[in-house]
């Protein structure tokens, strides 16, 4: 007889990218557990600060209650310094409440989307117990296996030899970004069976950057709280539903 | 007996959870069964027929492995025909009874089959075998089987009266069928009877909204309130 | 952390180290099958068979008999064949929908169709729907579960039109409308709620009331047919929507006494969107690390020694 085992896994994945002066952060929107869906529509990625985005995967459960625990530290910290706290110092705050956890681990693998103080893009990946590193991109979840490999490819040019004379660029600008976001949740969707029912993108802005194009995507709704500072987004897609 | 032991059937096995019944009266026998076949927690029949011929007036009842049964089932039809082809008459009931016993003991290690075999021979006239997991075989008056017999094997001794006709016989199967019902989860839908006499072998159906009612105790709450001064439900204020 | 690691005890193991080691039970030696379930148990992965997820129904209308089925097969959550045939051919009017083990269906499907054909010779018959019926059970009995085939059996023969379905232990079911495979349960609601007896070759639209990604103009043909048929359609479509194990395409087939009509994709609800970006490779991408030619042609020379060379026109 087994006993009791109070983890699930609820499926879904998300993808993260980080831009010169912009981060998109992205997730599917489908919460399941074997072959049922729980629902089609349950948010995995959520704005914490106007240049912050976290974006949580494996056990539903956790992950929420986990959100909430860093949106409750990060308010506090509102209150005792008058101002939303640092990128970095949010992914190192992550990595103290995972850690802390360490031996009933939050069964989540967290990325953390947004903009530095020094306004480059940035994106930050955890394990359950709080291992982290800055990088240019990352996909978690059940379909990371598929996604990390594509990414790895057409963001950091792996197997592509450039041009002669030319170099491959060390960032995309928005609009290729959102496509190979685009791309890799629909492909995602075709190939396993956890992923799909929709797409949330978001997108942040580094501090008067312009909107690099975005003006022009189809249904993009803008969630910025403060004035004159960085600024957020989101865009949703629809995903196959089957 | 009688209780399945669900460690017997292995993992995905189709499952007659299953409540059987046969009963001996004056000029032959009646059979019953539930009409319920599941996988685990789900239905995968709600009109299963268990009362299986195997000869012209030897029918038998099935509870255990769906497969096993039925394979079993399979082969004493199958026996019974060469019998009479060979004998050039109808096998007596206690000929089909032994070769189900038979393969039941032979193979018991890998088989979950509690069978109830009944019918009219003109050698004894009605009877009934018990054919209980293990492969023993027991001449009865009257045998229940399955899963939901154990709640009604105090209803059957305090009920049954030799010497009984037909319709006592009948009403004592349904009553019996619904009440193992009523308490065994794995046995449900439709009661099925089969009366076999000499003259043949007559079907009996009876609905699932049909079933002879018991006590079934009270409502807990009271009557539904109508009129102006129900309260209309008012939405969980959510965040 | 997945704790509750599921192994399924197998008990039907015959002794196979006993005292009189020369006896041998009747039927096959599953003793095997113990080894692997204990070496799984240890760590050691076996090979992850390709199982169709599946949502496989069957219909009996008034002048035959509707099967469908999803098309997606999966290897664990991965999908390994988008649209994949799993309606199977028994003979010309029975036919067979397979969930489970991919392989198992397939050839469980193939070997009673070419049995079914050699009867159908001998006998000079066409053939039943209950002799497939009974070689599907025996053959699955015989195999106790090993080979885990679950299949949904239908067709029209000289008695009439017959429905089954085969558990992958060789038990049979015999009824007017039944569902198998992961999404079974989601069809199987749809049937409980509109099957009824003797449907029609009915001209009635299709309802309003289809799901929206369902009733999408360029998602339904302009097919507008049974009854029956969209009731089948719509208990597949229950499967592929709301079970992750099924997905992609609806096939179905109208078994009639006449005609036997295999309807190949008879709905696409779940076609791929256009892809953002291209995707195409400059020539020259791929990094040549080294380049090495060689010929392959030999050449011989044959100098006779002695006489001519042998005759060989």
């Amino acid at each position: 007889m087994s006993s009791f085992n109070p983890y699930t896994q609820n499926g879904g994945t998300i993808l993260a990218i980080a831009g010169a002066d912009f981060s998109v952060v992205a997730g599917d929107t489908r919460q399941s557990e074997g072959y049922n869906i729980q629902t089609r529509y349950a948010p995995k990625v959520f704005r914490l600060t106007d240049r912050a985005v976290l974006a949580v995967n494996g056990f539903a459960a956790d992950g929420n209650m986990f959100v909430k625990k860093v949106k409750q530290r990060l308010e506090w910290y509102r209150h005792a310094h008058a101002k939303d706290m640092p990128l970095r110092s949010i992914a190192r705050l992550i990595q103290t409440m995972l850690y802390s956890r360490r031996f009933f681990p939050y069964y989540v693998y967290n990325i953390l989307g947004g903009i530095e103080e020094d306004g480059s893009g940035a994106v930050y990946s955890f394990d359950p117990v709080g291992s982290y590193e800055r990088e240019t991109c990352r996909a978690a979840g059940p379909a990371q296996s598929l996604l990390q490999p594509f990414l790895d490819n057409q963001i950091y040019f792996k197997n592509q030899q450039p041009a002669p004379g030319m170099s491959h660029p060390t960032h995309l600008p928005l609009q290729a970004v959102l496509a190979l976001v685009i791309d890799s949740f629909t492909s995602a969707t075709e190939r396993h069976i956890e992923v799909g029912d929709g797409l949330e993108m978001y997108i942040i802005l580094g501090k008067g950057r312009g909107l690099q194009g975005l003006e022009g995507v189809k249904g993009v709704q803008e969630l910025t709280i403060s004035e004159d500072g960085e600024r957020i987004f989101v865009v949703r897609r629809e995903l196959k539903k089957d | 007996m009688d209780r399945i032991d669900m460690d017997r059937l292995k993992s995905g096995e189709v499952n007659l959870g299953t409540s059987i019944m046969a009963v001996q009266f004056d000029h032959g026998v009646v059979i019953g069964a539930d009409s319920r076949t599941t996988t685990g927690s789900y239905i995968a029949n709600r009109v299963t027929d268990k009362l299986t011929h195997v000869h012209d007036r030897i029918y038998c009842c099935r509870s255990g492995s769906a497969a096993d049964t039925q394979a079993i089932a399979d082969i004493v039809h199958y026996s019974l025909q060469l019998y009479t082809q060979e004998f050039g008459a109808a096998p007596p009931v206690s000929s089909a009874a032994a070769i189900f016993q038979k393969l039941c003991y032979e193979n018991k290690d890998a088989l979950s089959a509690g069978i109830i075999v009944a019918g009219w021979d003109k050698e004894v006239g009605p009877s009934v075998y018990n054919i209980p997991v293990g492969g023993g075989s027991f001449r009865q008056p009257w045998a229940i089987g399955g899963s939901g017999s154990t709640y009604v094997y105090g209803y059957c001794d305090a009920t049954y009266q030799e010497g009984w006709g037909r319709g006592e016989a009948v009403q004592f199967v349904k009553n019996t069928l619904a009440l193992a019902m009523g308490r065994d989860g794995s046995s449900g839908g439709v009661i099925r009877m089969c009366v076999i006499t000499e003259d043949g072998v007559e079907r009996l159906f009876v609905p699932g909204d049909q079933l002879p009612k018991f006590w079934e105790g009270h409502e807990v709450l009271p009557a539904a309130v109508t009129g102006a001064n129900v309260i209309d439900p008012v939405p969980m204020a959510v965040e | 952390m997945e704790c509750g690691v599921r192994c399924p005890r197998r008990r039907r193991v015959r002794p196979f180290c006993t005292q009189t080691a020369m006896y041998r039970g009747p039927g096959f030696d599953f003793s095997n099958s113990l080894r692997n379930d204990f070496l799984q148990h240890k760590g050691v992965a076996l090979p992850k068979a390709t199982s169709t997820g599946t949502t496989i129904v069957g219909c009996i209308f008034k002048d035959g008999i509707i099967l469908g089925a999803d098309t997606r097969a999966t290897e664990g959550e991965i999908v390994a064949d988008k649209n994949c045939e799993k309606i199977h051919y028994i003979a010309e009017s029975i036919r067979c929908c397979g969930a489970g083990t991919a392989a198992d269906t397939e050839f469980v499907t193939a070997a009673i169709s070419s049995n079914i054909e050699l009867h159908a010779l001998s006998t000079g018959r066409k053939p039943r729907v209950v002799a497939a019926m009974t070689m599907l059970k025996q053959y699955l009995f015989q195999y106790q579960g090993h080979v885990g085939a679950a299949l949904v059996l239908g067709g029209v023969d000289s008695t009439g039109a017959h429905l089954f379905t085969v558990h992958p232990h060789g038990s049979t079911d015999k009824l007017p409308y039944v569902t198998m495979g992961s999404g079974s349960l989601a069809a199987m609601a749809v049937f409980e709620n509109g099957w009824k007896p003797n449907m029609e070759v009915g001209r009635q639209p299709l309802s309003p009331a289809l799901p929206s990604w369902y009733s999408n103009d360029n998602v339904r043909p302009a097919v507008q047919r049974e009854e029956a048929l969209k009731l089948v359609c719509d208990a597949v479509a229950a499967g592929i929507f709301n079970d992750l194990g099924s997905g992609s395409n609806i096939d179905a087939c109208v078994i009639t006494a006449t005609h036997t009509e295999m309807l190949r994709n008879f709905v696409k609800p779940n076609e791929r969107v256009a892809k953002e970006l291209k995707y195409g490779f400059r020539h020259g991408t791929t990094a040549i690390k080294s380049e090495h030619i060689r010929s392959l042609v030999v050449s011989e020379e044959i100098t006779p020694i002695r006489g001519e060379a042998m005759d060989v026109s």
